[in-house]
């Protein structure tokens, strides 16, 4: 096993996301009317084998991940908002994952922090976040000890699919050509223009957000803080930050006609002003606290919104894994593509668990590519 | 939209200021002090006065120019006004600026970074004890109210401005026990000696020089050389300082003096390449004969370009407002030229002081040294030396040692910590130190509290439209 990696291991999105873990139905699956709410139900499949595999982490890994899943609250300020809720949680529990709606009182019990404003939330007792600086380096820790080899500072720079497998060409630390039976593509946000080496089309597309960072405060916020109809996500870190983000774009560069993924995506003072307007509506301890810190980082989401995980049907030997929110989920895709890999007993029912997110949806898209 | 945004209301502030205003251009200064002076001329307040506020000779200069700059018209001061952020947009830049009670955004279709300098920090065993402070900010205190912020000080570092900082502290009725020249008397005068037709010509600084020797010779403060600092000791704060050679001395302040750092973190996050300064290290920003970036119409001066002393500041400041004059228009090239002439000779003569005083002061050997492992290196987040070693044995980009260790995450953005991380990390894996860059530098250069950028809505909305 050889991972390569060009630049150091969590340089890219998985170093730089918000760390939630989210587990209800996502607002991006809720905003676009009642269809997609329905049939993005079935990612939900993916969140509940995610709980168990988050529950179990840090203790699989033999490394604290600051993994706090100490409960969740999607928010509603409307009334409208607060009957997306109740039709969100109708489809969460018939698919098997339990989120509850609370109000009044109930919710005032939960979390006295939120502002009047907030009339109902969906709770999750699940959810929370964890810690995207440390998560990284204890897989990879883990792997090294199962004997994979990590080469940093090392790009991917041609692949020739071969019979039975792959000549893969590597420049800079690791530099040299390696055979490979099997190929997995990994590269997040860049996964398409590696797919390219291999000849295939990797439908993803980069999306740029921005994040916000407070002082560190004593803890006051326990719970993960999402919001139905409008874009946010709110946590307390480990250290005591206040991490404020939920989808706020964020401005990539463009040159040569295509996106610049290799030059930091520009921050957006709407994003800026608009995230920490809806933070502290919801929230309005956050607004006395002082913002350290705005970020921005790349990640890549597919046309449908769903993760592409799985062999690609027209290249054997090669898979994918990329697109969605794969801090949550990455754990359960790593896991499940691992057993799809090795093939064997396990690989039907991994293949299974990740039909949703299986790159033969998007085959058509290869049949122009002469293998 | 403003034709010129000036961020740094010291003397290479306010000559760029008066050269922009003589052109017709119209100006705003910004200025996290609420009246301008810089470091070096920093004003009382208003409604004090202070006995021989800067009489020194080294200051005529300054002080002729904050007379002018003050009696400028068409020039908006903006005091007490921090600037947190700064962005390229299609016709010009969008500064992000904050007050006490507001945020708001300011269009300027040219900006000039003169954001001056800032102490160079070393960590040392009880660095971040309360009572310890930089030189420049025990100085700012003396030269505003001249309140002197604590009983007894010590003075420790490599920089000849100890002298005059513990000069003014005695004249302002505080106690110094000592000056501690961290190198031997001997380099000292070996480098000056080095270009003795500098020191003729810049013979009113060491007059001064010699004037607050004589300040503290008569109130018998000892100065000694090639007395390294090697530890500010204390529980709750400073009780002592303890030396290199063993010896303990009893004080409740030590101002620390190892040289200055630019002010770089507003070019960085608009872009512009910066470079490594050598030996006090810090990034300096380049720019063209006219001070202007590689971001087009972002202009610098001062300090922020490298440290070389107020005078110098004064003639960058002069060819960034005749410069910006010219890029805009309201100059021709022929007249820019003539106007720069006398300039461009005085700052190619002062660089020679600039340089000797840099070789005076030279902190290269308290750089190399390393301090025990359990010494703090980012005080914000607390990481200390052993901490970052262990990730350098795998790790040396600093982007990826920040991120495994949160050194440099903390509310200073990296101010405190970044020079002596990359000096680690050069020492690590054998190359010169910011040769891979330093940490990416992000919006706000300073804090802000939330609620201030929530209200940047209104004018957020102008920004999507432009
Ligand atoms: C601001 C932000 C907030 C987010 N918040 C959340 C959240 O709260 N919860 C959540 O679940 N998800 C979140 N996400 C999404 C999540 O971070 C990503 O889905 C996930 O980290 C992707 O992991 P990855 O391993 O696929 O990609 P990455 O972590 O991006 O890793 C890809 C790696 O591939 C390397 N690489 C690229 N090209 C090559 C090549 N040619 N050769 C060798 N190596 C190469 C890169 O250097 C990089 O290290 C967020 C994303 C962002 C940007």
């Amino acid at each position: 096993m050889l991972i390569v990696e060009a630049a150091h291991a969590n340089a890219g999105a998985s170093g730089q996301n918000a760390g939630s873990l989210h587990f209800q139905i996502e607002r991006r699956f809720l905003e676009q009317g009642e269809a997609k709410a329905a049939e993005a139900a079935a990612i939900t499949g993916l969140s509940r084998m995610a709980v168990d595999d988050w529950r179990g982490l840090e203790q699989a890994l033999g490394a604290d991940l600051h993994v706090h899943m100490h409960g969740g609250l999607m928010v509603a300020e409307t009334a409208d908002e607060v009957a997306m809720l109740e039709r969100k949680a109708a489809r969460e529990r018939a698919a098997g994952l339990s989120a509850e709606l609370v109000d009044g009182a109930e919710l005032r019990r939960i979390a006295p922090y939120l502002s009047e404003r907030v009339i109902a939330a969906n709770h999750m007792a699940d959810e929370g976040h964890a810690d995207p600086r440390a998560v990284t380096p204890a897989f990879v820790a883990a792997a090294r000890a199962a004997g994979a080899v990590l080469a940093e500072r090392t790009r991917v720079t041609a692949i020739a699919r071969r019979a039975g497998g792959f000549a893969v060409t590597l420049a800079g630390a690791g530099a040299g050509t390696v055979q490979a039976d099997q190929l997995l593509i990994a590269a997040g946000v860049w996964s398409a223009g590696v797919g390219a080496l291999a000849n295939v089309h990797l439908p993803l597309f980069p999306v740029a957000l921005q994040m916000n960072v407070t002082e560190r405060v004593a803890p006051f916020l326990p719970h993960l803080i999402q919001h139905v109809g409008r874009r946010l996500s709110m946590k307390q870190a480990h250290a005591g930050n206040v991490l404020i983000g939920g989808g706020w774009p964020s401005r990539m560069a463009a040159g040569d006609g295509r996106f610049d993924l290799s030059r930091r995506p520009e921050l957006l003072a709407p994003s800026l002003a608009g995230n920490l307007a809806v933070a502290t509506a919801v929230l309005p301890h956050v607004g006395g606290l002082n913002l350290i810190r705005s970020w921005t980082g790349t990640t890549a989401i597919t046309a449908d919104q769903y993760p592409l995980v799985g062999a690609v049907p027209c290249a054997p030997g090669l898979f994918v894994a990329a697109g969605g929110s794969a801090f949550t989920l990455g754990p359960t895709f790593a896991r499940l593509i691992a057993a799809q890999m090795a093939g064997g007993g396990a690989a039907a029912e991994a293949k299974a668990a990740l039909a949703i997110a299986a790159p033969a949806r998007f085959d058509h898209l290869n049949s122009f590519m002469g293998g | 939209m403003i034709d010129l945004a000036i961020i740094g209301g010291g003397p290479a502030g306010q000559a760029a200021a008066e050269q922009a205003a003589a052109a017709g251009l119209s100006v705003a200064v910004f200025d996290e002090q609420p009246r301008p002076g810089g470091q070096i001329a920093r004003q009382p307040p208003a409604g004090f006065t202070v006995p021989d506020w800067l009489a020194g000779r080294a200051y005529a200069e300054v002080r002729a120019q904050l007379a002018r700059f003050e009696g400028l018209g068409g020039v908006a001061w903006h005091g007490g006004t921090a600037v947190a952020g700064l962005a390229a947009g299609a016709d010009g830049f969008r500064l992000t600026v904050v007050t006490p009670d507001g945020a708001e955004r300011v269009a300027a279709r040219r900006v000039l970074v003169a954001a001056g300098c800032y102490d160079l920090p070393v960590p040392l065993p009880g660095w971040t004890l309360p009572g310890v402070m930089s030189a420049g900010a025990a100085q700012a205190f003396v030269k505003s109210q001249r309140i002197v912020p604590g009983g007894r000080f010590v003075l420790a570092g490599t920089h000849p401005l100890m002298l005059v900082v513990a000069a003014q502290i005695v004249e302002s009725g505080g106690v110094v026990a000592a000056v501690m020249f961290d190198q031997p008397l001997g380099r000292c005068v070996a480098r000056a000696l080095a270009d003795p037709l500098t020191i003729v010509r810049h013979a009113g600084l060491f007059v001064d020089a010699a004037a607050a020797r004589r300040v503290l010779a008569r109130a018998g403060v000892p100065v000694r050389f090639g007395r390294p600092l090697a530890a500010v000791e204390g529980s709750e704060a400073v009780a002592a300082a303890r030396f290199a050679d063993g010896s303990i001395m009893a004080c409740d302040r030590v101002a620390l003096c190892y040289g200055f750092v630019p002010q770089a973190d507003l070019p960085r996050q608009a872009g512009a390449t910066v470079r490594w300064q050598a030996v006090a290290g810090g990034w300096a920003t380049a720019h063209d004969a006219w001070m202007e970036t590689d971001r087009p119409g972002l202009f610098v001066a001062g300090e922020t370009t490298g440290v070389g002393g107020a005078a110098i500041a004064l003639c960058e400041g002069r060819l960034a407002g005749i410069g910006i004059a010219r890029s805009l228009g309201r100059l021709d090239d022929a007249a820019a030229a003539g106007l720069a002439r006398a300039t461009r000779r005085r700052h190619a003569r002062l660089s020679g002081f600039a340089r000797m005083l840099a070789a005076i002061a030279d902190p290269a050997e308290v750089l190399a040294r390393v301090p025990p492992a359990d010494t703090i290196l980012c005080r914000c987040e607390d990481v200390t030396h052993a901490e970052i070693d262990a990730v350098l044995a795998t790790a040396t980009a600093p982007n990826a040692v920040k991120l495994a260790t949160r050194c440099g995450m903390g509310v200073c953005q990296g101010r405190m910590c970044e020079g002596a991380l990359l000096r680690r990390i050069a020492a690590a894996d054998g190359t010169a130190p910011g040769a891979a860059g330093g940490f990416t530098a992000r919006f706000p250069a300073r804090l802000v509290p939330i609620d201030l950028l929530c209200g940047l809505d209104d004018v957020s909305a102008e920004a999507v439209a432009d």
